[in-house]
């Protein structure tokens, strides 16, 4: 992009043409005052409270949405542009509610701040009121007194959530926001609430509970999925007698990054221990000192993992993590092939890309987050979106531009007619190449039964675009070719336009691959951490010993962009904890985060104190947390398989799937984001299954026996259910299943 | 020249007041001074200015009346904060004095806020309401004095006046669709695709199509040209259509349709070109049934069978052709070709009938021996049907098999004559050559920059000031031309340069094909003669270009068979307005307009744009963004689109250099 040199209240700068003049001020630390400007969003225009003069020009200028052009100089404060924005004050308090006193917002509120910035003591201009009413929208409320039609809710549901639900009703003086698909589908993500500049949406379970100002604010991270996204706790002594902090909310840096419903609203699944019990303790050292097999979920700290493999070394057990296992294979199988530990692409990269397949997922139920960079990818780059499943996802149709179904189980062909397609076959080795050239797509597109025609078209959907990004979910790692798929997956990246973005099927089960080395599964006498096994340590509380829940600990994760990210503990945890039991074996240290400058280098982390990790973000909203992950080089090998027969799943097949707003237990244990299970089917598995919506059924699922409500849901398509697991307890971390599964429903009664 | 009281629209003074009438200063401007028929106006108001026709008029309802309509129209919007309170303010102040509770510093609060709203509001109608209002104030000082000194209602307070507005802008008036272009932009910017397509397709159903093919006029009518340049606004058009397209989305209607009426009443379309597609789509929406007579086995008319694929391709055509048929109320019946009989017939079967069948007749380029039955003399329609049904519908057989490795000539320069060169070069032709009696610079006036250079980059030799003299074919078999050559001499009486033949500068091209594309004639048969319809000077079918019928009770016209061969965009305007008094006539038997399209007509005649206009508050120098085309080579030897549209972002740094320019004018009856 041209350089171009602009001045601003006398300073020269240099900068390029695509930027705006608010930009560039403020990288420039010049203050333009906004009401409605939001970094991660294209500029709004509503407050109109940014203009700013231009020398030899009349009138006033948008800052926040005029770019700059060559020789500009510009004024952003003067008498004029004073008055001017302090009418635009006035105008906001005409008719505001003075219910400061006890709004929601009051203490963070823009409109409060703004409104004494510009020193609006008084109200010259009035204007006849009307009556005004407050929205129920689920968690959150609406409350258009309050409102000033900044519409930055509006644009964030529809540019960063991409489901663009909310809008602006017009009506002048009289103008609303609605909220157009209450009815179906909100997924309550909060996005709109957080990005509310006065008190209009809030949380209902929040009003009237405190002050915003007497919060502290823990910087920490989500841990409910792979894409690890930054969160505040925000924490407060409960009472004046009880001394005990809460989490009254979440908050996070709306202005650069977004959050899931699920990790706004589910925070207070802390583990309530409140003493060190000591007989338990003994008997939890005991266990581990008989242990055989230590089991794991991959929602721990890396410290954690560290630990669990010290101890594991210490007392010579075997290390199995089932949410991980299938992942870590995929991740070896992958690096081998590559020649590289880690996939190119990030989540930031995502939303730039103008052509995305998405693969073996059902994205927006495993990566809300990452569903939004496909959105954005959609809304800013006009991208072609192809989504590659069994189970078409009628809540996010808007984004797609192409539905390919293939049939469960047939993951590999369906590689391996990427890498056809998109291959550069040139740049291959002439081994590749003939292997290539010889991939029987007849025979592989019948088994998955998606026709030839859509394979061709493919490349049409694809001509001429720029940037190329696959997405690559959880169903494949726990496919029984789950390696032959990673090399597969590596070579499309090498040798097509494809970067990959893989989803590690946990929250940091790309932590745990890289530090620990699992087996499948071992014999023996189990001692489990957050995993069933015969001596239980849980942060659930249902265990032998308790152990604190992840907003109760200090650590690192790390996340889908490879990014290595702080944990801070939002609440105290005063039971023993494993760096406890580590100690007592003789491998731990005083503090558990003492092991994050050991983590192994050799696989990409770096020697770096805990405290020394940064939370922050660049002015264009690059994710700068803690450190990016060493991406190890070595050398690629990649030799292929094909598929001699894939697998059929025929008659009543479930997926196992939590929906974006409960992923798991700790999630279904928080007050605003428990929920019922329920197996959610279509109309054809109902009759295959010769049950009807409202049934209670049974069925075995990995050796669980499982009873749910069943539930029709007319988008669905196929002999499907979706099955969640979130009410599994710490059974659901050990499903070490492919996740589509034939399964005999039986009808309870 | 126009007799008025006062005005100040565009800066132009006039005082008239207390003034002998032979001393009268009249207005250069056209302004409504009559509303209809014979209902005068009694004054005109909007975003440059006021002008007073009737003396009694009471200014300070008629100012309170302005601030109101702006109010109705922020029920349309309502999305900027000087515009949300800022015109509400200014609203109940001035009502409060017209109802005589006014107070001498409420004027000033007037004059503070309109400040407000003029340097700050987000759109131009926020920043010119209160510019008219300002002026009465200032020159009808004594009517306000008199509110707030006497504390009495203004004389017309409370009493039964009609005003009527309509908000414009620029682009939308030089538009014949009346598209609401900043709208749709504005959607753009917002990167709602879908409410950026339903805004267009209020009076725009083809979004697919005039997103790619329309010569867009609205961007001679664009106040960005003022400052800097023009928006590409024919090109943003496009992203809401495909995005529906794209992504299979359900059809985005500007409004849900209506039931079927079922009432019996019914409304004949021939042609189910963009006149008749649009005729049906908003008679459709309305719920009146509709049926559409087509001699060919397609739909789309000339746009599907004239316009290459390389420029229109036809999945996306279909798109909107599709909008149309998946009414209730629209049925098609393609193979039906309507005769003069026929036509008889429909026009007693159905309570109207529009025609919309084009002008698909190659007219002849007027040289010694032209002879339609002579071998490889070919009209342009004929050879472009051919070629798109079989590229398009696979019916027939390929072009290549006649121009393959051929000589072409084409004799034309419009867009049809384009489309007959780069078709010849994709089906292989040897050389291909386009005469033209003009220069290079009148064939990209009347095409575009783009195509005409794209059709260069192509291979086409072009020739111009040049026009065929004599064909000369052995055994009725095309030879050779003999052409003259031209120059261009000036007037010495200052006119228009006139073209002169060179004497002696004759040159031969010896050539496999001539393909005429000089214009096109309407092919007049189907018309009954007993009717004894109306025709223009130019051999259309006349009508007054307002109600659209035409000399024929019952039977309207729109499209090409109307205008002569025109746009897209213009049969649509035209299917449009005819569809709107079709809907009231099949009920009344009159012809009718409404208030919309009775205020329409008066803005076009006074003109909404104005090119010396000084523009204020937007800075001069930002780009107009160019859409990526597909390389020469990647395009010429098939048929896929060249114009890859604009990417995201191009899309959005284009919309974000709208100015939104709309505007409100009133009239007082």
């Amino acid at each position: 992009m041209k350089t171009v040199k602009v001045t601003i209240d006398g300073k020269e700068i240099q900068t390029s043409l695509d930027r705006t003049i608010l930009q560039v001020a403020r990288e420039n630390n010049i203050y333009i005052p906004t009401m409605c400007y939001l970094t991660k969003v294209e500029p709004i225009g509503a407050c109109r409270l940014c203009v700013v003069e231009v020398e030899g020009l009349d009138g006033m200028v948008l800052s926040c949405q005029e770019k700059v052009v060559d020789g500009a100089v510009i004024q952003t404060n003067s008498k004029a542009l004073q008055e001017e924005r302090q009418n635009i004050m006035k105008l906001y308090a005409l008719n505001h509610p003075l219910e400061c006193g006890v709004c929601v917002k009051s203490g963070e509120c823009d409109l409060q701040n703004k409104t004494s910035e510009f020193e609006v003591n008084e109200q010259s201009f009035s204007l006849r009121d009307i009556k005004r009413k407050v929205e129920n929208w689920g968690v959150i409320s609406y409350d258009s007194s309050l409102c000033i039609l900044c519409e930055k809710c509006v644009k964030v549901c529809n540019e960063i959530v991409g489901k663009g639900q909310l809008k602006v009703e017009p009506g002048g003086y009289k103008a609303i926001i609605v909220n157009t698909k209450l009815e179906d589908s909100c997924i309550d993500c909060g996005e709109c609430m957080a990005v509310c500049p006065v008190g209009a949406l809030a949380v209902n379970d929040f009003k009237y509970t405190t002050n915003p100002w007497e919060l502290k604010k823990v910087p920490s991270t989500c841990t409910f999925c792979s894409s690890g996204c930054e969160l505040s706790y925000e924490v407060k002594q409960i009472g004046i007698e009880n001394s005990k902090e809460k989490i009254y909310r979440v908050t996070n840096n709306y202005e650069y990054s977004s959050l899931c419903g699920a990790g706004r609203f589910g925070f207070d699944y802390e583990n309530l221990v409140t003493k060190k019990d000591e007989d338990e303790f003994l008997n939890a050292i005991e266990a581990f000192k008989k242990a055989e097999v230590i089991k794991f979920s991959s929602l721990i700290t890396n410290e954690e993992a560290l630990l669990l493999k010290k101890i594991a070394k210490r007392v010579d057990a075997k290390l199995v993590c089932s949410d991980a296992f299938g992942f870590s294979k995929f991740l070896r199988a992958f690096k081998k092939a590559r020649g590289k530990s880690l996939w190119s692409s990030t989540q930031k990269k995502l939303s730039q890309s103008d052509a995305i397949v998405v693969f073996g997922s059902r994205i927006k139920d495993d990566a809300p987050v990452v569903k939004n960079h496909i959105a954005m990818a959609t809304k800013r780059k006009k991208a072609k979106v192809v989504y590659m499943h069994p189970i078409e996802d009628f809540a996010i149709s808007n984004l797609v531009t192409k539905f390919i179904k293939y049939e469960p189980g047939s993951e590999e062909a369906m590689a391996l007619m990427l890498l056809q397609v998109f291959a550069n076959k040139e740049e291959m080795t002439q081994d590749l190449q003939d292997f290539v050239d010889d991939i029987d797509i007849g025979f592989l597109s019948g088994e998955s039964s998606i026709s030839e025609e859509e394979i061709d078209e493919l490349k049409e959907e694809f001509w001429k675009k720029k940037r190329f990004t696959l997405v690559v979910g959880a169903d494949v790692f726990n496919h029984p070719e789950v390696e032959n798929i990673a090399k597969i997956l590596a070579a499309i990246e090498r040798y097509t336009d494809f970067e990959l973005l893989v989803i590690p099927p946990n929250g940091n089960s790309l932590g745990v691959s890289l530090i620990c080395d699992l087996v499948e599964k071992h014999e023996g006498f189990s001692v489990g951490y957050n995993a069933p096994a015969d001596y239980v340590l849980s942060a659930l509380g249902d265990g032998d010993l308790g152990m604190p829940a992840l907003n109760q600990q200090e650590g690192t994760f790390v996340t889908l962009d490879k990014r290595v990210v702080p944990l801070n503990a939002g609440l105290e945890y005063k039971g023993f904890i494993l760096n406890d039991i580590a100690n007592s074996l003789g491998v731990g240290s005083t503090h558990t985060i003492d092991f994050t400058k050991e983590l192994p280098v050799d696989k990409g982390f770096r020697s770096i104190e805990f405290d020394s990790l940064e939370v922050k973000f660049s002015v264009d909203g690059d994710d700068l947390r803690g450190y990016e992950l060493e991406t190890i080089l070595c050398d690629s090998q990649i030799e292929l398989s094909e598929p001699d027969e894939l697998p059929s799943y025929d008659g009543t097949v479930i997926y196992i799937v939590n929906p974006a707003s409960n992923p798991n237990p700790f999630t279904n244990r928080a007050k605003l984001t428990s929920s019922e299970a329920k197996l959610i089917g279509t109309k054809q598995f109902a009759s295959a299954a010769k049950i009807s919506d409202g049934d209670v059924v049974e069925f075995e699922v990995c050796g669980n026996y499982i009873s749910r409500v069943f539930k029709i849901d007319d988008t669905l398509k196929g002999t499907f259910a979706l099955n969640p697991t979130f009410d599994m307890g710490l059974k659901a971390f050990d499903l070490p299943i492919y996740r589509f599964s034939k399964v005999k429903i039986k009808k309870r009664g | 020249m126009q007799r008025v009281v006062f005005s100040t629209w565009q800066g132009e003074l006039i005082d008239n007041r207390n003034k002998p009438k032979d001393e009268w200063k009249e207005s250069s401007y056209k302004l409504p001074l009559t509303y209809e028929d014979d209902l005068p106006s009694r004054a005109f108001i909007g975003w440059d200015g006021v002008a007073i026709f009737d003396e009694d008029i009471d200014v300070v309802r008629l100012a309170c009346e302005y601030a109101l309509q702006y109010q109705k129209y922020s029920e349309a919007c309502g999305r900027c904060t000087p515009g949300r309170w800022g015109g509400k303010v200014l609203y109940d102040l001035l009502e409060k004095i017209s109802r005589g509770e006014g107070l001498a510093e409420d004027i000033e609060q007037i004059k503070k806020m309109s400040q407000t709203m003029i340097r700050t509001s987000k759109c131009e109608i926020g920043k010119t309401v209160p510019k008219p209002i300002l002026d009465l104030i200032e020159y009808y000082k004594d009517q306000f004095d008199r509110c707030i000194l006497e504390q009495s209602k203004s004389k017309e307070y409370g009493k039964d006046s009609r005003y009527i507005s309509k908000v414009t802008a620029p682009c939308i008036d030089m538009c014949p669709s009346k598209v609401d272009i900043p709208a749709y932009i504005e959607a753009l910017k917002d990167m709602d695709f879908e409410a950026s397509l339903s805004a267009t397709r209020v009076t725009m159903p083809l979004a697919h199509t005039c997103g790619r093919v329309c010569p867009s006029p609205c961007e001679d009518g664009c106040r960005r040209a003022n400052l800097d340049e023009p928006i590409s606004i024919m090109e943003l058009k496009r992203l809401g259509a495909d995005y529906e397209s794209d992504h299979n989305l359900s059809w985005i209607h500007p409004y849900k349709p209506e039931f079927p009426r079922n009432d019996g009443k019914k409304v004949a379309i021939i042609g189910a070109g963009p006149a008749g597609l649009s005729a049906a789509y908003y008679l459709g929406l309305k719920g009146i049934a509709v049926d559409i007579f087509e001699e060919l086995p397609v739909l789309g008319g000339e746009v599907a069978v004239g316009v290459p694929q390389f420029r229109m391709p036809i999945e996306k055509y279909n798109k909107d052709i599709e909008l149309v048929t998946s009414l209730p109320t629209v049925t098609v019946y393609t193979n039906h070709r309507v005769d003069a009989n026929r036509l008889k017939e429909i026009h007693k079967e159905y309570d109207a009938t529009l025609l919309g069948f084009g002008a698909r007749l190659s007219k002849k380029v007027r040289a010694k021996n032209e002879r339609t039955d002579m071998e490889g003399y070919w009209g342009a329609i004929e050879m472009l049907d051919k070629v798109n049904l079989w590229h398009k519908y696979r019916i027939g057989s390929p072009v290549s098999n006649e121009l393959k490795d051929k000589t072409v000539v084409c004799v034309g320069g419009g867009f049809t004559s384009l489309d007959v060169v780069r078709c010849a070069i994709r089906e292989g032709a040897k050389k291909v050559i386009m005469l033209y009696r003009r220069d290079e610079k009148t064939i990209i006036r009347n095409t575009t920059y783009e195509e005409y250079h794209e059709a260069v980059e192509e291979g086409v030799e072009f020739i111009f000031h040049s026009a065929v003299e004599e064909i000369i074919d052995e055994d009725n078999k095309l030879k050779k031309l003999i052409v003259n050559r031209f120059e261009l001499v000036p007037d010495p009486d200052g006119g228009k340069p006139q073209l002169k033949k060179i004497e002696g500068a004759n040159f031969e091209i010896e050539c496999d094909y001539l393909i005429p594309a000089v214009s096109q004639a309407l092919d007049t048969q189907i018309l009954p003669e007993e009717w004894e319809i109306e025709m223009t000077s130019w051999n259309s079918i006349k009508t007054n270009g307002r109600d659209f019928m035409t000399s024929k009770e019952g039977l309207f016209a729109a499209g090409d068979c109307e205008y002569g061969p025109m746009t897209i965009v213009n049969a649509v305007y035209q299917a449009k307005r005819a569809a709107s008094v079709i809907s009231r006539y099949i009920y009344t038997g009159k012809l009718t307009l409404n208030d919309d399209e009775i205020m329409e007509d008066h803005l076009s005649r006074l003109k909404v744009y104005n090119k010396d206009e000084k523009i204020v508050g937007w800075m001069a120098g930002l780009p107009r963004m160019v859409s990526q085309k597909l390389e020469t080579n990647e395009r010429k030897t098939n048929n896929l689109e060249v114009n890859l549209g604009f990417s995201g972002e191009e899309a959005i740094a284009e919309a974000q250099r709208c100015m939104r320019c709309y505007y409100i004018a009133m009239v007082a009856v």
